[in-house]
């Protein structure tokens, strides 16, 4: 019963979401008459060329395919950068994950398209360059700042250099890389929506064509959608970070 | 080994930068806007001899990084601030070689050599500037030699085939009333959030409860992806604006650029709020009572005490909102709010690459200006209250 209780304390935010998610995606056709209020004078109220869940499908894997690109790339590089036979790149690095920031995603994403041409790919490409500064630079402060006494003592008790990563550095950074991985993951979200005027399928699609179309009500589903998921998936990553923090 | 070791990332930038002209493309030319474009390696481009040059001083970048001369890492800073010197000229130099007067429409587009070389070399001045340790003013004047050539062969007409600029050519009133639009709503949704935060953070300071539901609040707000938030908007601001007059007199309508505002200010408040707040009550404790112990009245110790030592850290939240949305503003020309976005979704939808590089390009820009600016209000804010503290104590 106790158990119960902490877990719908911890997970019951993300889990109202989730649900909330997906019930809007399967339950839209059967709000017809609602939305036929919002757009009385269009044909068709609800958004059909693909099924929401289609939909909700290609983002999330659009998402999940960058962020695993960023993560391994990102936390690779900044391991690479802290250990000795990297660290001459360690300044240079770091500039470019701090000053990358400034770029709008947006506007890495329409540049893309000379590169790449239209498609999933060059939307891909954007998100998981753009998603990979925050990992980057999460990283490096979540190494950096690990006390170089407890990295002495570690290597005082014998451990390898690997050793002292595995089992010293990265749990020591892992909630700070978390954060990081959180702030890249919620800003994809966001950016691959926008991702369908470049030619990817996403939950971006409804939206996009209900502003070319002047149907209000199919803006309306696509924009619950995104939202719902990006705060499903904000939520569940709050928390992961909190027991993370919870553990140490 | 004697135990010298040499910096491996010059070698890796140079070697990238080699590896780069001599296979890709440096530039494509199209006959007109429409027809496809035939791509010129740097050679074909510029003729052999200036390969031999560019290689040239690549090479000695490269090699520079092995020897042990004091003076390598301002030689290489040299070499590349010359190679960003010649880039616009070698653009002008093709266009001279390779397209005749006749090809009125004649468009050169940028090709991955030049971008790719482009990126390297401003990698390449980062890493010099750091390991030299220069100055933001040193580091200025450096920039300013590729600045001056690019606007002296610009005003040479040589850059007048380059293809964004044709495209500029044809649409340059549309361009600037872009850009204003653009500036005047980013300017806008600042300058209330600021007010609007001010006003938040004195009610936060007030009372705890204030705290707990304006901060979940515009984290919640923040999370929502920007063109939901523009979706969401859409439906209800059109239907109060239908009930009203006197929003329509004034123009407002679920498009446009009410809805943007609205969002974009939302958007900006949670790092405005959030820094300030933070900032204002990290002020030492200790440095309050000694000032109250002078005398000074709440306003006082408010106003010459606690809000000039939080202004750095509010200055970086100004600084975060606004390059936050400049790139916003951008997604908001989806909902009709006009700007620089324009460009982007109308060159999106024609498959007109060069339209999109002319929206997406300038906000780019816009973006490293904004930057640029707040960081050195902040350095010069930070000097100045440091000289002043070292006065006064």
């Amino acid at each position: 019963m106790g158990k119960q209780e902490t877990i719908a304390r911890i997970w019951g935010i993300p889990l109202l979401w989730l649900s909330c998610l997906i019930i809007a995606t399967f339950s839209f056709p059967y709000f017809e008459e609602i939305f036929r209020q919002i757009e009385p004078n269009q044909r068709q109220v609800i958004y059909s060329r693909d099924s929401f869940f289609t939909l909700l499908l290609n983002h999330l894997s659009l998402v999940g395919i960058a962020a695993t690109i960023s993560i391994l790339l990102g936390v690779s590089s900044a391991i690479f950068v802290t250990r000795p036979f990297g660290k001459d790149f360690l300044p240079l690095v770091s500039q470019i994950a701090s000053m990358g920031q400034t770029f709008p995603p947006i506007a890495v994403l329409a540049l893309s398209v000379p590169l790449l041409g239209f498609g999933a790919l060059p939307t891909i490409l954007a998100l998981s360059l753009y998603g990979l500064l925050p990992i980057v630079r999460n990283t490096l402060a979540g190494i950096q700042g690990v006390d170089a006494a407890v990295i002495e003592s570690a290597r005082g008790m014998g451990m390898s250099s690997f050793q002292v990563l595995r089992q010293v550095e990265l749990p020591l950074a892992s909630t700070v890389i978390l954060s990081g991985i959180r702030t890249s993951v919620t800003i994809n979200i966001a950016t691959a929506a926008i991702g369908s005027t470049i030619g990817a399928s996403t939950l971006g699609d409804p939206v996009i064509s209900g502003l070319v179309n002047g149907n209000t009500a199919y803006v309306i589903q696509g924009a619950i959608l995104i939202g719902l998921l990006a705060l499903s998936t904000d939520s569940l990553l709050d928390r992961l970070q909190l027991r993370l923090s919870a553990r140490r | 080994m004697l135990g010298i070791r040499f910096d491996k990332v010059m070698p890796v930038l140079t070697g990238a930068s080699l590896l780069s002209i001599w296979t890709l493309d440096f530039v494509n030319l199209q006959p007109n806007r429409i027809l496809p474009g035939v791509g010129y390696s740097l050679q074909d481009a510029v003729g052999w001899w200036s390969m031999i040059i560019v290689t040239t001083l690549l090479i000695s970048a490269f090699l520079l990084s092995f020897s042990r001369l004091s003076l390598r890492r301002w030689l290489q800073l040299f070499i590349v601030t010359l190679l960003l010197v010649l880039m616009p000229i070698s653009l002008s130099s093709f266009a001279q070689n390779h397209i005749p007067e006749t090809l009125t429409h004649a468009r050169t587009g940028l090709g991955s050599a030049f971008w790719l070389v482009f990126f390297l070399l401003v990698l390449m001045l980062i890493e010099l500037q750091q390991k030299l340790e220069l100055s933001r003013s040193i580091y200025c004047f450096i920039f300013s030699f590729p600045l001056i050539s690019t606007v002296f062969i610009y005003l040479m007409g040589g850059l007048d085939t380059l293809a964004i600029l044709r495209e500029y050519g044809a649409r340059s009133d549309q361009f600037h009333q872009a850009v204003h639009i653009h500036i005047a709503l980013v300017g806008g949704a600042v300058i209330t959030s600021i007010l609007l935060a001010a006003c938040l953070v004195a009610m936060m300071r007030k009372s705890t409860t204030a705290q707990k539901i304006i901060f979940p609040l515009l984290n919640f707000i923040q999370t929502i992806p920007s063109l939901a938030l523009f979706g969401l908007l859409i439906a209800p601001l059109g239907y109060i604006a239908s009930k009203s007059e006197w929003l329509q007199a004034m123009n407002v309508s679920g498009i446009g650029w009410a809805p943007a505002m609205i969002a974009l200010i939302a958007y900006s408040l949670l790092p405005m709020v959030r820094n300030t707040f933070v900032a204002l009550e990290e002020v030492s404790e200790s440095v309050i009572e000694a000032a109250k112990g002078m005398g000074m009245s709440p306003a006082q110790v408010f106003i010459q005490v606690r809000l000039p030592l939080a202004m750095p850290v509010i200055l970086e939240g100004i600084r975060i909102t606004t390059i936050q949305a400049i790139g916003l503003t951008a997604v908001a020309a989806l909902i009709g709010a006009g700007g620089l976005g324009n460009f982007i979704f109308q060159g999106l939808g024609q498959a007109a690459m060069d339209m999109v590089l002319l929206g997406a390009l300038p906000i780019l820009l816009l973006a490293i200006i904004a930057d640029l600016f707040f960081s050195s209000v902040m350095t010069f804010f930070n000097q100045h209250t440091k000289q002043s503290g070292a006065t006064k104590s």
